[in-house]
C-alpha cells in the first residue's frame, strides 16, 4: 500500500438498510496533499461516502482506511481520537448553538488539550482570517447563515487538521461568504498540505490549485481524468 | 421554566432517596441513644447468700459497670408496711443480702438470658430479677420501626433510581446535539458528558441541603420531641451536618452512576 495514500477505499460497500447498498464495488485512493472533489447527482450517496470517512457510518464490506488506521471495525476510543486529525465542514454548519462563536471555533482546540492561551491567540487569528473579527461573543444563531459557515470553517481549520472533509461547504451560501470558504480552502492545501476533500454538486470554477474529481453514478465512484 | 422543571425533576428523585437514608440513618442513632439511656434506668436485682463484689462479678460477666447494695434495714421496713406477720429479728439474721446491677448497655432479650444464666451459676446466687417487660416492648417497638425504615428506603430507592436515569436520559437528550458535534471532533467521554456531571452535582447539593433544613426542622420540632418523650435521644444538628456529607456522596453516587450509564451509549446524530 503506498504510504502516501491518506484515504484508501477498496471494494466499499456502504449501506443503511442490509440489502439496500448506497455505495457499492467501490475503489480508489486520496494521496496526502490533494484537493478532490466527489460530485454527483442527489441522492447518488455522496454525503454518505464522507460520512463514511468520518467513521459516521461502518462499511458493509470491503475495506476503508483513514490515515493509516482501518474504519472496518474502529473501536470508539481509536474513532475520537482519529478525529482529532480531521476537520469537517457540513452543510447545516452544526455548530453549537448555545457556546459562542469562540468557543464554538476553540472546540477542537480544547479536545486536543491546548492552552487557554493557544486557543484564544488561534481563535483570535482563525476569525479574522474568517472575516469575523468582533464577532467573537456572538452566539450562531445570531449569524447569517455565511457567517456560520465561516465559523465552521475556522473551526475545522482551529487544529490544523490533516485531511479536512467538507459536505457542501458553499450549499447555502451567498458569493462573498463561497468566496471566502473556497479560499481558505485553497490556502489551507496550498501552504499547510492539509488533504481537502469536498463533496458537492458543482465544482467552482475558478480555483487556482489542482484538483481530482471523482464522480458517483449508481453507487459507484469513477475518477474522472 | 423549563429549565427549573428539569432540575425538579431531578432535585425530587434525590431528595427522595437521601431523606429515606437520612430517615434510617435518624432512626439507627435513635435506637442507639435509647439504649443507652434504658441502660441508665435500668439495674438487675439479685439475691445472693453471700457478698459480692464488682471485680467478682465482672470476671464472670465483663458488661456489668456497677453493683449496689440494697439495705436490708430498708427492705425489711418495706416488709413490716405491707402487714406480713413475721419474726423479724429472726429474717434478718437469716435474711440474704440484695444488689442492683447495672450494665454498660441495654441488652437485647437474648443477652440478658445469658447474662441471668451466668449470674444464677456464680456461687451463692440464688435469684435473679430482670424486670424487662415495659422497656423491652419500646425497644421491640423501635427495632420494628428500624425494619420498615429499612424496607421503606429500599422501595424509595429503587423507585428514585428509576426517576433519575429517567431524567438523564432526558438531559441526554437535550444536550444530544452538542455531546453529538463533540463527538465528530474527538471529544473524549468526560468532556461530553461534562454538561451532565455539572447538573447532577448541583441537583444533588441542592437535594442534600433540602435534606439537611427538612431534618434540622423536624429534629427541632416539639411534635418529635413530644412523641419520643424525651430530648435525651434526639440525634443534634451536628450529627444530621455529618450526615449530610454522606448524603451528598450517596447522591452523586447515584446521579453519576446513572450520567455513566446513559452516556455509554454511542453518540448518535440528533433527529
Amino acid at each position: 500500500m503506498n504510504s502516501k495514500n491518506v484515504i484508501v477505499v477498496k471494494d466499499l460497500l456502504l449501506s443503511y438498510k442490509k440489502g439496500v447498498p448506497i455505495i457499492r464495488d467501490t475503489s480508489f485512493t486520496v494521496k496526502s496533499g490533494s484537493f478532490v472533489f466527489i460530485t454527483g447527482p442527489s441522492g447518488s450517496g455522496k454525503s454518505t461516502l464522507l460520512k463514511s470517512f468520518y467513521g459516521e457510518l461502518k462499511p458493509q464490506a470491503g475495506f476503508l482506511q483513514i490515515g493509516g488506521v482501518s474504519l472496518n471495525d474502529i473501536k470508539p476510543a481509536k474513532l475520537a481520537f482519529l478525529r482529532k486529525y480531521l476537520g469537517i465542514i457540513f452543510q447545516d454548519y452544526k455548530l453549537i448553538k448555545e457556546w459562542t462563536v469562540k468557543k464554538n471555533v476553540m472546540l477542537p482546540l480544547l479536545i486536543a488539550g491546548y492552552s487557554k492561551e493557544v486557543c484564544e491567540a488561534q481563535t483570535k487569528k482563525l476569525l479574522k482570517h474568517v472575516r469575523l473579527t468582533g464577532k467573537e461573543d456572538y452566539y450562531p444563531l445570531e449569524l447569517s447563515g455565511g457567517e456560520q459557515q465561516r465559523v465552521a470553517m475556522a473551526r475545522a481549520l482551529a487544529h490544523n487538521p490533516v485531511i479536512i472533509l467538507a459536505d457542501e461547504p458553499t450549499g447555502n451560501l451567498d458569493e462573498y461568504s463561497s468566496r471566502v470558504i473556497w479560499s481558505l480552502l485553497e490556502s489551507a492545501n496550498e501552504q499547510l498540505g492539509t488533504t481537502i476533500v469536498v463533496v458537492t454538486h458543482s465544482i467552482p470554477t475558478n480555483l487556482k490549485v489542482p484538483f481530482k474529481h471523482h464522480y458517483i453514478e449508481d453507487g459507484r465512484v469513477y475518477e474522472i481524468a | 421554566m423549563r429549565s427549573l422543571k428539569n432540575h425538579l425533576s431531578l432535585i425530587i428523585p434525590l431528595f427522595a432517596i437521601l431523606f429515606a437514608a437520612e430517615f434510617y440513618f435518624v432512626i439507627e442513632k435513635i435506637l442507639k441513644n435509647y439504649e443507652v439511656y434504658l441502660s441508665r434506668d435500668y439495674s438487675i436485682v439479685v439475691v445472693s447468700q453471700k457478698s459480692l463484689t464488682l471485680e467478682e462479678l465482672k470476671a464472670y460477666e465483663p458488661s456489668i459497670l456497677k453493683i449496689e447494695e440494697l439495705d436490708s434495714e430498708r427492705i425489711i421496713e418495706r416488709l413490716k408496711k405491707s402487714g406480713i406477720e413475721l419474726n423479724y429479728s429472726e429474717l434478718k439474721n437469716f435474711m440474704p443480702k440484695f444488689y442492683k446491677i447495672y450494665l454498660e448497655s441495654f441488652p437485647d432479650e437474648e443477652s440478658l438470658r445469658k447474662i441471668k444464666g451466668t449470674l444464677l451459676e456464680i456461687e451463692g446466687i440464688s435469684r435473679v430479677e430482670t424486670f424487662t417487660k415495659t422497656h423491652e416492648k419500646i425497644f421491640h417497638f423501635l427495632s420494628f420501626l428500624k425494619n420498615i425504615s429499612k424496607f421503606f428506603l429500599l422501595i424509595i430507592f429503587v423507585t428514585s433510581v428509576m426517576l433519575v436515569f429517567k431524567q438523564i436520559e432526558i438531559w441526554n437528550l437535550e444536550h444530544s446535539e452538542r455531546m453529538y458535534i463533540m463527538a465528530l471532533f474527538g471529544a473524549p467521554l468526560w468532556m461530553r458528558t461534562a454538561i451532565l456531571v455539572k447538573l447532577s452535582v448541583i441537583d444533588t447539593f441542592i437535594s442534600t441541603l433540602l435534606v439537611y433544613f427538612a431534618y434540622l426542622y423536624l429534629l427541632n420540632s416539639n411534635y418529635l420531641k413530644n412523641l419520643l418523650g424525651t430530648e435525651e435521644i434526639i440525634v443534634t444538628s451536628e450529627d444530621i451536618f455529618s450526615d449530610s456529607f454522606w448524603l451528598f456522596i450517596l447522591g452523586l453516587t447515584i446521579s453519576l452512576f446513572n450520567v455513566f450509564i446513559v452516556s455509554m451509549r454511542e453518540p448518535k446524530q440528533p433527529v
